[in-house]
Order: C-alpha cells, then sequence, then structure tokens
C-alpha cells in the first residue's frame, strides 16, 4: 500500500532521516517507537507529505506521490487520515462543522449526508451530545478522539498517529487507544508513533525501532519486546519498560 | 458664577449658532468622515494584498516573483511607516499632484489610505501568523487546498486577532486627518479654525470639534467591542 524508497530528509545541517527503504501492507498496523530526535515523526510526516522529502519517494497505491502535482497531492491526503499530538481542532467551529467541513468543501457528500455521517461518528464514540459545543469545551480526551473521528469522517484508508496521546492527561489516554485499538480490530490499516508501549504489544502487527534517522529493527511484538537483537534498542527498551 | 456660565454660553452660541455657523462643522464633519472612510478602505485593500505577499513569500514555497514582491512591499512598507503622515500628505498634493488639477479630498484618501495600507500589511500579516501552524496542518491533512484552508480555517480565526488592533489603527487614522486643513480641504478642524477667526475666539471651535471627533471614536469603540464578543463565541467553556 505504501512504498517507502530512499527517503531522505535534511533540515538545514540536520540530517534526520537517511536512506529509509520501507514497505507497509495493506491492514498492517505499524508501530513506531524510539528515543525522541530519533525522526519518527518525521517519517511518518513524510508518508503525507506533511513534510517535503529532500530526496527519495513516497509510492501510495502504485502512485509516486513524491511527484505528484498538488492538486493530486490534496487528492491523496485525503485517503489518509492524519491525527495530530495536539489534535490541531478547528476552535472556531463546532464539533459537528469541525467533522463536516473537509467532506462539505471537497464535494464528496452533501450537508446532509455530511451531518448524518458525523452523527454517526459521534455516536460510536460517545460524544453526539456535543456536537453543537465548541472544542475549548472538551477534554483532551475528547478532543483527540473528536480529531480521530474528524478524520474518519473522510473514509480514509490509512490513518496515521503523530504520538496521539502524548499531550493527554494520564487519565484520558485509555479512552484514545481504546478507539484506536477498535480501528485496528476493523481492518484499518494505522502507522501509529507513540511512547504507549503497552498499546504496541497489544495491537501492533509490527513495530518499528527509529533511532539517529535510521529504522535500526522491527518485528512482531512478541520478538521485539521479548528478543530485541539491536544494542540501542535494548538500551531503549531497558529505559521506558 | 452666573455670570461667567452665561458668558461661557454666549461664545458658544456666537460658535455654533449664530448665522448658521453649525453648518460649517457639519459640511466639515462629512468632509472627515468621507476621507476616513475611503482611506479605510484604500488602506484594508493594499495592506491585505501586502499581508498576503508577505505571508505566501515567508511561508509559502520560495519562488523569484514571490520574493521580490516581498522586497517591494518590504520598502514600501519600510517607507510609508518610516515617516511622517504630514510630510506625505505635502509630498502627494504639492508635488505629485502639483500639475494635475486632483481635487484635494482625493489627495487626502489617497494619503491616508497609503499611509495606513502600511500598518494594516503589518496587523493582518501578525493576526495570521499568530493562528497555530497546527491548523494549516490539520486542514491540509483533510485534502483541503492551501486557499481553501486559508479561508475556512486561518482566517477566521485570524480576524479575532486582527480586529482589536485594526479597529485602532482606524481610530488613529480619523484623527490623523485633522491635519488635511494643509491642503486646503475644509474639514471639521479647518471648520474651527475658519469659525475662531471670524468670531476672533478660538476655543469654543475648538471644544466643539473635539467633541465631535470624541463621538465618533467612542460609537467606534463600541461597535469594536460589540463585534469582538460575536467573534469570541466559540472562547466560551
Amino acid at each position: 500500500m505504501i512504498d517507502v524508497k530512499h527517503l531522505d530528509k535534511v533540515f538545514g545541517d540536520n540530517h534526520v532521516l537517511k536512506d529509509l527503504n520501507e514497505h507497509i501492507e495493506q491492514g498492517e498496523k505499524v508501530v513506531i517507537v524510539g528515543p525522541s530526535g530519533s525522526g519518527k515523526s518525521t517519517f511518518l510526516r513524510c508518508l503525507n507529505l506533511m513534510e517535503k522529502p529532500t530526496s527519495g519517494h513516497i509510492v501510495f497505491e502504485g502512485k509516486d506521490i513524491t511527484e505528484a502535482k498538488s492538486k493530486e497531492v490534496n487528492q491523496i491526503r485525503q485517503k489518509m487520515g492524519m491525527v495530530f499530538q495536539h489534535f490541531n481542532l478547528f476552535p472556531h467551529l463546532t464539533i459537528k462543522d469541525n467533522i463536516t467541513l473537509a467532506p462539505i468543501k471537497l464535494k464528496i457528500m452533501t450537508k446532509e449526508e455530511a451531518d448524518k455521517k458525523a452523527m454517526e461518528l459521534l455516536k460510536r464514540v460517545g460524544l453526539e451530545d456535543k456536537a453543537d459545543a465548541y472544542p475549548a469545551q472538551l477534554s483532551g480526551g475528547q478532543k483527540q478522539r473528536i480529531a480521530i473521528v474528524r478524520s474518519l469522517a473522510m473514509n480514509p484508508e490509512v490513518m496515521l498517529f503523530d504520538e496521539p496521546t502524548s499531550a493527554l492527561d494520564p487519565e484520558m489516554v485509555g479512552e484514545v487507544l481504546d478507539l484506536m485499538k477498535q480501528l485496528a480490530d476493523e481492518g484499518m490499516t494505522m502507522v501509529v508513533v507513540t511512547h504507549e508501549m503497552g498499546f504496541a504489544r497489544e495491537v501492533a502487527s509490527r513495530v518499528m525501532f527509529m533511532a539517529d534517522g535510521y529504522i535500526l529493527e522491527q518485528n512482531t511484538p512478541e520478538e521485539f519486546f521479548g528478543n530485541p537483537q539491536n544494542d540501542r534498542l535494548k538500551d531503549f527498551l531497558s529505559k521506558v519498560l | 458664577m452666573g455670570n461667567w456660565l452665561i458668558s461661557a454660553w454666549e461664545r458658544i452660541e456666537k460658535a455654533f449658532l449664530v448665522n448658521g455657523r453649525y453648518a460649517a462643522y457639519l459640511n466639515g464633519f462629512k468632509t472627515t468622515l468621507i476621507i476616513s472612510l475611503f482611506a479605510v478602505l484604500l488602506g484594508v485593500a493594499v495592506g491585505l494584498i501586502l499581508a498576503i505577499i508577505k505571508y505566501t513569500a515567508n511561508h509559502v514555497e520560495k519562488n523569484i516573483i514571490l520574493t521580490l514582491l516581498n522586497w517591494i512591499a518590504n520598502i514600501y512598507i519600510g517607507i510609508i511607516r518610516g515617516t511622517p503622515v504630514y510630510v506625505q500628505l505635502l509630498i502627494i498634493y504639492f508635488i505629485i499632484f502639483a500639475k494635475m488639477d486632483t481635487s484635494p479630498i482625493v489627495a487626502a484618501v489617497l494619503c491616508f489610505g497609503i499611509n495606513s495600507s502600511a500598518y494594516v500589511a503589518e496587523i493582518i500579516r501578525a493576526g495570521i501568523e499568530a493562528v497555530d501552524v497546527g491548523q494549516m496542518e490539520a486542514g491540509r491533512s483533510l485534502g483541503l487546498g492551501w486557499g481553501q484552508t486559508m479561508i475556512s480555517i486561518i482566517m477566521p480565526q485570524a480576524i479575532k486577532n486582527i480586529l482589536p488592533a485594526l479597529g485602532n489603527e482606524f481610530i488613529v487614522l480619523i484623527k490623523e486627518t485633522a491635519i488635511v486643513g494643509t491642503i486646503a480641504v475644509r474639514d471639521v478642524t479647518k471648520a474651527a479654525q475658519n469659525v475662531g477667526a471670524i468670531t476672533y475666539d478660538l476655543l469654543p471651535p475648538l471644544l466643539i470639534t473635539a467633541a465631535m471627533y470624541l463621538v465618533v471614536v467612542i460609537i467606534l469603540t463600541k461597535l469594536l467591542s460589540i463585534f469582538e464578543r460575536r467573534l469570541a463565541q466559540s472562547d466560551r467553556r
């Protein structure tokens, strides 16, 4: 589904991603872990061109998106939902309008269809009573669930999560992870950058360890946590587990 | 005490009512408002264009035309903000328009519009830049284009940052137009001076004029605070 070929990213004189080659299959749940500054968020953000790769190619469903025109990139992004660490809900719009804005503006749905879809999704996450509230009135966990729902409203084929629980109070992490687990169970292709090792162990089909701009090791969660090979990974796991 | 009050009233009567002198103030006041209104419109229109040039040059992909336009915008803003509006007014009317038969009111509108645009440009640019970058990313990640995200997501939030400073700029502009008497525009300040010259009593006309400016500024302040409160609707918790 997603092919990454010789991906390099340089910020100024900071070489963040170094010749990464990766393949992500449909239905996979790839969890990326690693120390901060390892390039994992940048890698994720390159997948939907939030960051423009310095060199290399990202191929999504057979189409090289690094070569695509900006109009095509917009269309490709519709199929790649993204969830941010800081939610990035639109503070001037109600919850329902947050969800329906893109489907309506992009003429994917009529207002009625989008409203109906939004209410279905809100019911699913138990927040239908918040439809007319503004983001400022929600807790962090609720905001992040709405942000996930906002992406789902576009019927994406893959969901990218950029540290979705890092900005949350501890007691709110669970509700967001539960929703992500549901999505995983339904077969959504997911790429998740996180520090939640429990989530990686439970949900991932593959866990990836990044450090210094390289993917140093990747494996099934059992092998990854039970039998790590790379010394950097052993050191990392000894600190976080 | 009584005598003092009576003489004060007589002075005001002479400055305002005798010989229908109030008409001079009202006509002057109309001129002040017309100059201010059109200067504000011109200032916002030009300022918005300058702000968009500066914002896109700094936040969207670099290209040679944008860089050049940004360079011109910076020089324009630098010169306009770096020189007194009084000098600008003299240059526009007595030098640039010297050979043309242009109404001094048009020159005044142009001068204050151009002057205001430099300040408005910086107000709008700063207002847009104050919106969290995550908002643009969220919009783009949903597949919205840059322009769509700008119009539907960034600008509605930027307006909240822009409005208070822009309102302040309008208020400053209205008061600054008091110097247009220099190029023979009969605004409300000039009207007061003329009346004072006839009655040999300058204080009452100046107080009347000051009161007129004050009333407009108070009304404008009130309108802006109502508007701001409407925009703050989504901030309520």
